[in-house]
């Protein structure tokens, strides 16, 4: 069980008329490894975020590879990796993910059903909204949540599916001190569980939930 | 309970104000295109049904009968009315080369008194000669219904209310059927022998509510219908009556459903235009406001690609939605239609001013069928440009600029 980088690069076009590329992330070598949280710190623009969609399939990368148990994602096609994705890799994307016309529930219920007819697994749904404090209002509709909650429910969507990789971006972002902690014993858990977290935050309270720090500038690990 | 397959409509439960203004355009495009197919097609019933009904070539009636009866408005607006002619001018037609059968017609007009239930136009013919009626009697009765003494056949709008009992001038006439509407004026008579016609005249002299003085009602018919020869040409015959019999007027048929015929020509001009323009305005609000929906809800299109949802779910979502709202806006647009044209059809009978018969349940099948098949089609135009414009998201971009 493995996600591997190997040599990744993201280069994004600039804007305007002499344009060159501007490098996102210059060539990385990167392991994330079962049963730990690796927390990549750094400014904001540093790569974090580019890695981490670069690692969860949404972003391919420019050249080098992402492996997962050996299979380049990139080289499959989209019902494959998608449902790759779908089965193995929890991703907690920045921002409000919500879907406005689903309950809180079905908001984290929602992975499971993609390509699976059976009824949701509304128990462990419920139970994920407790670990997160939502227990409550799980019958209510996004509209109706702060921000802080919306990005507990987030966090609570990703692991659903019981993932392999937990990929978290930003996931305390906005949260109450008590809230941090909760979300932050919530994916020490997964980890202990055996499952594999990356944490980009610039929250100084994770690190002590990570295994690793790694800080990024300018692309690179430094 | 949350499946992919109710996730569509989910989706357009948090969207009430466009999936409404959606469901408005699907209506209104199926409802033209089934409104319009089945008023069109109302007429046309209409019109073929008199057609048949009249039967006749050349109708023949009193050169002085110009007051109660116009040919050109009697299928559509006539007024119960009544003349009479010599009987002798029917064996004088008959002579008249050109023509084959010519049938005799007694006319009478109840009136608005106790004696009479309603103030109803009663048409008589001759049982022996007749070529118009008992086609019709057999065709809607199946051959079964014969007339007896006093008995009389009502028109689609003639209302009956004393167990089957028709009150004419003092005389209780046993209704024993009502034909089929035809949209035109023959829905307002009643239908009658020989026999039964002249027990009624004299009541009304008895009564002195007609309006000549008492005659012998075995001298006189009112009208003559005529079927001419093959290879007659049937206004060249109505001609010839007219010269070698004194004191005729006579009528091509064909002249009389020609003006309705130009009528639901222009109607139809005028129903296809609208139509068109209505599927034209309902087409493109159906795409923009769609585009606008899933324009605006790109960042939740985005985290279903973060959950692991293929390009082909998201489309799946995406052609669902607009194959639901344009499926029941579309249902929502015909039965409105059929309420509004079933239901209003003698308002439509009016305001057109030529006959219009509501077509059967069996035909509206095609018109409904026609009537979702543009919705849908509305759906799959606007599905194109959104699922094109799903598939292209750049999910990680639109995750980070919502943030």
């Amino acid at each position: 069980m493995s996600l591997n980088a190997k040599s990744v690069q993201k280069d994004f076009p600039r804007a305007g008329k002499n344009s060159n590329v501007f490098t996102a992330v210059h060539p990385i070598d990167f392991n994330l490894q079962p049963g730990k949280i690796i927390e990549i710190t750094g400014r904001s623009g540093s790569g974090k975020s580019t890695l981490l969609n670069m690692l969860s399939g949404i972003l391919k990368p420019t050249s080098g590879q992402v492996l997962l148990d050996g299979t380049d994602l990139y080289t499959l096609d989209d019902n494959e990796l998608s449902r790759l994705r779908n089965k193995n890799i929890g991703l907690i994307p920045q921002g409000h993910t919500a879907l406005l016309g689903l309950s809180i529930l079905e908001n984290v219920m929602l992975p499971a059903i993609l390509y699976s007819s059976s009824p949701a697994p509304r128990d462990r749904a419920m139970e994920l909204l407790t670990q997160v404090r939502l227990e409550e209002m799980a019958n209510e509709k996004p509209n109706e949540l702060s921000g802080g909650e919306l990005r507990r429910m987030a966090v609570a969507r990703a692991l659903l599916m019981s993932s392999q990789y937990i990929l978290a971006d930003e996931p305390t972002a906005g949260l109450d001190e008590e809230n941090i902690l909760s979300v932050m014993n919530l994916l020490r858990k997964t980890a202990d569980n055996g499952s594999a977290v990356l944490l980009v935050t610039h929250e100084q309270e994770a690190a002590r939930f990570a295994d690793e720090i790694l800080t990024m500038d300018g692309g690179r690990f430094i | 309970m949350l499946t992919l397959k109710n996730l569509p409509v989910k989706n357009l439960n948090s969207y009430p104000g466009r999936t409404i203004a959606m469901l408005i355009f699907a209506g209104l495009m199926s409802a033209a295109v089934f409104g319009g197919m089945l008023i069109i097609r109302g007429l046309r019933q209409g019109l073929e049904s008199v057609q048949s009904r009249l039967g006749a070539d050349i109708l023949v009636t009193p050169e002085d009968a110009d007051n109660d009866f116009d040919a050109q408005t009697f299928l559509i607006q006539a007024e119960p009315g009544y003349f009479y002619m010599d009987a002798s001018k029917l064996d004088q037609i008959r002579a008249v080369e050109g023509v084959e059968t010519a049938s005799p017609q007694m006319f009478l007009a109840s009136a608005t008194s106790s004696c009479c239930s309603a103030k109803l136009q009663i048409i008589a013919f001759d049982p022996d000669t007749d070529f118009t009626i008992q086609p019709w009697i057999r065709e809607t009765f199946h051959g079964a219904q014969k007339l007896g003494k006093m008995d009389v056949i009502v028109g689609a709008n003639v209302t009956v209310y004393d167990d089957h009992i028709l009150r004419l001038y003092n005389n209780d006439c046993r209704v024993i059927g009502q034909f089929a509407p035809t949209g035109y004026s023959l829905d307002n008579a009643v239908y009658t022998d020989f026999e039964t016609i002249k027990v009624l005249i004299t009541s009304s002299f008895d009564t002195k509510l007609n309006k000549y003085q008492p005659f012998n009602t075995e001298d006189v018919i009112s009208s003559v219908l005529v079927r001419v020869k093959n290879g007659y040409d049937a206004g060249d015959v109505a001609n010839k009556i007219k010269n070698s019999v004194s004191g005729l007027n006579t009528t091509a048929t064909k002249s009389m459903v020609s003006k309705i015929a130009d009528s639901l020509s222009s109607i139809s001009t005028s129903v296809h235009v609208f139509t068109i323009v209505i599927l034209f305005v309902g087409a493109l609000m159906t795409i923009l406001i769609f585009l606008m929906m899933i324009n605006e809800r790109t960042r939740e299109f985005a985290s279903l690609r973060a959950m692991g949802a293929s390009r082909n779910i998201l489309s799946y979502i995406v052609i669902g939605e607009a194959v639901f709202i344009n499926l029941l806006g579309g249902l929502i647009g015909i039965i409105a239609s059929a309420v509004v044209i079933i239901g209003f059809s003698g308002v439509i009978r009016e305001k057109l001013g030529i006959g219009f018969t509501p077509p059967s349940p069996r035909h509206i099948i095609i018109p409904a069928f026609f009537g979702i098949v543009v919705a849908l089609l509305a759906a799959v135009a606007a599905c194109l440009a959104a699922v094109k414009r799903v598939n292209r998201l750049d999910v990680s971009l639109v995750l980070k600029e919502g943030e």
